[in-house]
This record gives structure tokens, sequence and C-alpha cells, in this order.
């Protein structure tokens, strides 16, 4: 019942980022789904088998991830439209803005240990995101990749006749 | 211009290299000021002069500035320097979706430019009322994540919605990031502060954290990671450093309210 109540608010509070960053409408019920299913797992990892924030997390960020990429490819959207309101209630803002305070309040040493630890939990965030794109982008266009990089390589060698070096040439080319 | 020299795609409609460098640093404004990552302004920039043939054409992109470079000899840049920039994920979208059909696009360079004018113009999708209502649904739900209960759901409503809605109303005097967030954390202290005040029921730190999430940088620091780890420092270095300054802000603000609170005497 905890867990219904939890998926509930982070649905909400997701849908509300959507709006936030301008996202259009037929998105936001999706992300808000998305963010809910993410959060839950956080809060289940974190509080029900005690594990540590960094690694719930990643483990949230990679789930987050992976059911993006299910739904951008079911609904053919890009898929950071969906990530981005979703790892909103992941990202530690709680943690930044209390570290500022204990700076400000004068407890240096307590507040560079939290921001030290709110840093780490974004690095999880995006080392999730990261990794997720980048093995499904390479299972897409593996092949694409490899032409690009050797054009990246020869493209100045597979094309001498674009350098333009005659004026009248380019000026023809206006 | 003389069509054989062109190795582009074999679907596209060929347009000269001045035409390809105006569409590419439109469509980098775009995506820029709407908040995207700066290696996927590069990437989406690269990927458009490369699907026209043209192998010679660098995008160097950090937060603040674009500049788009020709390698070849008398070659021309552009420079676009960026200053506000507002999220804008639809624009984002389509533009990226834009960008993953250059091998398919029909349209010549009159034609694109309409396209870009025509999206535009539908940029920002919501009005402000609607932005301030779901920044305080926003900090209500947020406040009863990090565990609270209905009073600092209503306290945490009201603190998100008063601090958006002012935001909103000073936008047009283009205030500096330090000052908006400085001032979001001021009104936010003192719309918690006179609820904790009127209902004591209502804890200050649930509430406050909840009302500050709309304005926290946590997209901006996680952006900046996303930003080193795709190789490209400055861009990661400023984005953090950005993130680091907007936290700063805020909580300067917040506090500079609670110690100007117990000063004047209240509880």
């Amino acid at each position: 019942m905890k867990y219904a109540e939890a998926f509930v608010f982070a649905f909400f509070a997701t849908v509300a980022f959507g709006v936030l960053f301008q996202g259009p409408k037929r998105i936001l019920w999706r992300s808000g789904i998305i963010g809910g299913i993410g959060w839950v797992i956080f809060i289940v990892l974190k509080n029900g088998f005690s594990i540590h924030s960094f690694s719930a997390n990643f483990l949230a960020t990679i789930a987050i991830a992976v059911i993006s990429e299910i739904f951008a490819r079911v609904w053919k959207e890009p898929v950071t439209v969906f990530e981005i309101p979703a790892i909103i209630p992941l990202v530690p803002g709680l943690g930044m803005y209390q570290g500022m305070r204990y700076i400000l309040n004068n407890y240096v040493n307590f507040g560079n240990e939290v921001l030290l630890g709110a840093a780490l939990d974004s690095c999880a965030i995006a080392l999730g995101i990261m990794m997720v794109s980048g093995i499904f982008r390479a299972l897409k266009t593996g092949n694409d990749f490899a032409r690009q990089r050797q054009q990246d390589l020869l493209g100045t060698e597979i094309s001498p006749e674009l350098y333009v070096t005659d004026p009248e040439n380019e000026a023809d080319n206006e | 211009m003389s069509d054989h020299k062109q190795k582009g795609l074999p679907d596209l409609v060929p347009m000269t290299k001045n035409q390809v460098m105006d569409i590419a640093m439109d469509l980098g404004k775009i995506l820029l000021k709407s908040g995207a990552e700066t290696n996927r302004v590069e990437d989406t920039m690269m990927r458009f002069c490369r699907s026209y043939g043209y192998y010679d054409l660098n995008v160097f992109c950090t937060p603040t500035i674009i500049i788009l470079g020709d390698e070849s000899p008398r070659g021309k840049s552009r420079v676009f320097r960026v200053r506000w920039r507002a999220t804008d994920l639809g624009l984002i979208m389509d533009i990226n979706q834009f960008s993953y059909n250059f091998r398919r696009w029909k349209m010549d360079h009159v034609q694109t430019k309409h396209w870009l004018q025509n999206r535009l113009a539908q940029s920002h999708p919501y009005r402000n009322s609607i932005v301030c209502l779901a920044s305080g649904v926003g900090s209500a739900c947020f406040s009863m994540l990090l565990g609270g209960d209905v009073y600092d759901f209503t306290g945490a409503f009201l603190a998100g919605f008063l601090a958006m809605s002012f935001l909103k109303t000073v936008d047009n005097f283009h205030p500096t990031p330090f000052w908006e967030n400085f001032m979001a954390g001021m009104i936010i202290g003192l719309a918690t502060l006179i609820c904790n005040y009127i209902e004591p029921e209502c804890t200050l730190e649930s509430m406050t954290v909840g009302a500050l999430m709309p304005f926290l940088p946590g997209l901006a620091f996680t952006n900046g990671v996303r930003d080193y780890m795709a190789g490209d420092l400055l861009s990661g270095n400023s984005r953090i450093a950005e993130a680091a300054l907007f936290a700063l802000s805020i909580a300067i603000g917040l506090a500079f309210v609670l110690k100007a609170w117990t000063w004047g005497g209240m509880p």
C-alpha cells in the first residue's frame, strides 16, 4: 500500500515536471508511468533491501532507461522525452540543497559529505542512462556507426574535390 | 551549384554549402535554446552537414556558444551566442525526429526554413498559469514522496505555486539566474515560514524540500555528467558550475529569510 502511494505521487510529480519542461501532451502520462516505476524500484531497493543509494539509483535508472527504450520503440518517439521527466524523482536535489545549507550554517565537513553523496548519486544516474542508451544504439545502428567512423577518419580524403580552392569557382557556388 | 561535386545521400534535394550551414545553424540554435545537451547539438548538426556530403564542416558547441566552421581554405564560419535558455522538450523531440529522418528529407532550403519557423511558432505549448499550477503540484507530490503529510502537501503546493508565479512575473525583466533563484528561495522560505506560523502541524523541512524541487538544478547536473561521459569536458564543467551556482543561490536566499525571520523576533 505504501508503494502504491509512492507510485501515485511519483506519477503526478513526473507529469508536473513534464509540463514544466514543456513536453507535448501525448507523452505526459507515459513518462509519468515510467517515473512512478523507477521511484518504486528505488524505494524498494533502498528501504526494502537496504542497498546503498548509489547502487539503488543505478539500478532504478537502468530500469527507467530500458522501459523508456521500449516505450520509444512502441510509440515511435525519441527516448529522451520519456527519460528526462522520469529520472527527475531520482535526481538528488535534496542532497544538494541540504549540503549547501549545512555549509552555509558552518557545518562544512558534514555538508561536504552530503554534497559528495549527491554527486555520486547523479553520477550513478548518468552512468545508467549512458550504458543503456549506448547498448541500444549499438544494437540499432552498428553498421551506420562503423561507416560513420570510417568517414570520420577518411572524410577529407574521400572527397578532395569538395575543397574549393579556386575563388571563381567559389563565387559560382554562392 | 554544380551537382556532380556533391557526395550527399541520393534521395536528398541538393543544397549549396551556404544553405546547409544556414539550416544546420538554425537547428543548433533551436536545440541549444531549448536546453538540449551539447553532445546532441553537435551530433545533429554534424549529421545534417554530412548527409548533404559536406565532410569538411565542423561544429564546436558549449552551453553558451555554437561555432560552425569550414575546414577548407577560404571557408567561412558562423558563430551564434546563446544567452537565454528555456527548456522545451517538444522542440527537442521534433528536431531529433527530424535529424533521424535526414536521409528521407524531401524539402529544399526554403521549405525547410518554413517548416522550422512553423514548428517554432508552436513552441512552449503551456501557458504560464498552467506552468505555475504544475510547479505547485510537483512541489506537493515531492513533499509527500520525501515523507510529508496532508499539511505539508498543502503548504508545499502554496509555496511552489507562489514562487513560480513570482518568477513568471519578473521574467520580462530578464533577471540573471543567480537573482532569479535567490528570489525563488526567498519566497519559498517566506511561504513555508508563514505556513508553519499559522499551522504548526506543517513541518518546515519537508515543505521546503518539496517546494524547492522545481527550482533545483538536478537536470543541469545530470546533463553535465552526461557531457563529461560523452567527452565534452568544457560543457561538462560549465554545466556543473551552473548547477552549483543555482543550488548555492537558492540556499542563500532561503538561509537569508530564515535568519531574517529570527532577527525580526518571530518564533
